[in-house]
């Protein structure tokens, strides 16, 4: 559910707009970049909190 | 439970105030924290099409869509079983459901919408009883009357898009004529035997069920004469099912101009062209 509500909110910005999450250590950790980034966005990753700039 | 919960309200406080912080780089710290975006789903629509939702082009806008479409399935049978429940399920704002007949015992190998207790229940009231346990979300508007040409382009006026899941080609023509005259999008599909067909057709954009079949062929079979397996209506109704999501949604392009005729035997899908005619009697002109 983490990535769903991640892409819904990227979905929500313009190109080029920052979004950053914060989310619970484990599972989303690896998945949320990992979705990010196949979805072509750039993704910094600092321990739990991810910066995603929506491509 | 409450675990789960709460875990879901951290993760939608995070989101808030990262979108806030994404969409005002600068804010005022005595601003009141407020809603910067509407959510456009609420939070159990979310939950409820996430597997969707999370495919790269199923957007939530492409959800709405489906949310604010209305969708005239023709017959409560074979095909329609497949078709409103995977409809239903998606997320489709509203299911109108034709058929005139009864839950006959022989329906059931195929039928999969109706169960033993149904029988002798008419097809429609049987079937919007599963699909609103299904989604009640949904609202589903059963018709038990038989489509035929007199009422034809009342029943799909208005309509989004209607998808002819009938057993009849006199219905049919009925339903491509209506839907030629009335604008509406249309999903034809037909099994019978081991062979089957789709194929979806934008009235006076692109050939339309007469231009492919100009005349009923002459050595048609009905299931009650050539039998049918159930699963082979499933495959066909599940194909009418997913043209009928690509288009509703607008993700991904039908096949237009061309039927897909599937072979059940071999499991070979041919995509046979068709071209609209000039002489069409049902969308020419
Ligand atoms: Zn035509």
């Amino acid at each position: 559910m983490t990535w769903v509500r991640t892409k819904l909110a990227l979905e929500r910005l313009a190109v080029g707009e920052t979004l950053e999450v914060t989310v619970p250590a484990g599972e989303a950790e690896t998945n949320v970049p990992r979705s990010a980034r196949e979805a072509g966005h750039t993704v910094t990753v600092d321990g739990t909190h991810i910066r995603i700039v929506r491509a | 439970m409450s675990d789960s919960s709460s875990r879901r309200n951290f993760f939608r406080g995070a989101f808030q105030s990262a979108a806030r912080a994404a969409l005002r780089p600068d804010p005022e710290p005595e601003e009141p924290p407020e809603e910067v975006v509407a959510p456009l789903l609420s939070e159990a629509e979310i939950e409820r099409y996430s597997r969707q939702l999370v495919l790269p082009d199923w957007t939530e806008e492409a959800q709405i869509r489906l949310r604010d479409a209305s969708v005239l399935v023709v017959g409560a049978g074979a095909l329609a079983a497949p078709v409103a429940l995977y409809l239903a399920g998606a997320g489709v704002g509203r299911i109108g459901l034709v058929d005139d007949d009864v839950v006959e015992i022989s329906n059931l190998h195929r039928q999969p919408l109706h169960f033993t207790p149904d029988l002798g229940v008419p097809k429609v009231e049987s079937a919007a009883a599963k699909l609103r346990f299904l989604n009640p979300d949904v609202i589903i508007e059963p018709y038990q009357v038989r489509l035929d040409a007199t009422n034809a382009l009342g029943l799909v006026e208005g309509q989004d898009l209607v998808i002819d899941c009938s057993d009849s080609f006199e219905t049919r023509y009925a339903v491509n004529r209506a839907c030629c005259d009335a604008g509406v999008d249309l999903i034809e599909g037909g099994a019978v035997g081991w062979s089957g067909l789709v194929m979806t057709i934008l009235p006076r954009a692109t050939a339309c069920y007469r231009c492919a079949f100009p005349v009923e062929p002459e050595d048609a079979q009905s299931c009650a004469e050539a039998g049918i397996l159930g699963p082979a209506a499933g495959v066909l109704g599940t194909l009418q099912a997913l043209e009928a999501l690509k288009l509703l949604s607008s993700t991904q392009p039908p096949l237009l101009d061309a039927f897909l005729s599937v072979d059940l035997v071999s499991l070979e899908f041919t995509h046979v062209s068709v071209h609209r005619r000039g002489d069409c009697s049902d969308c020419a002109g």
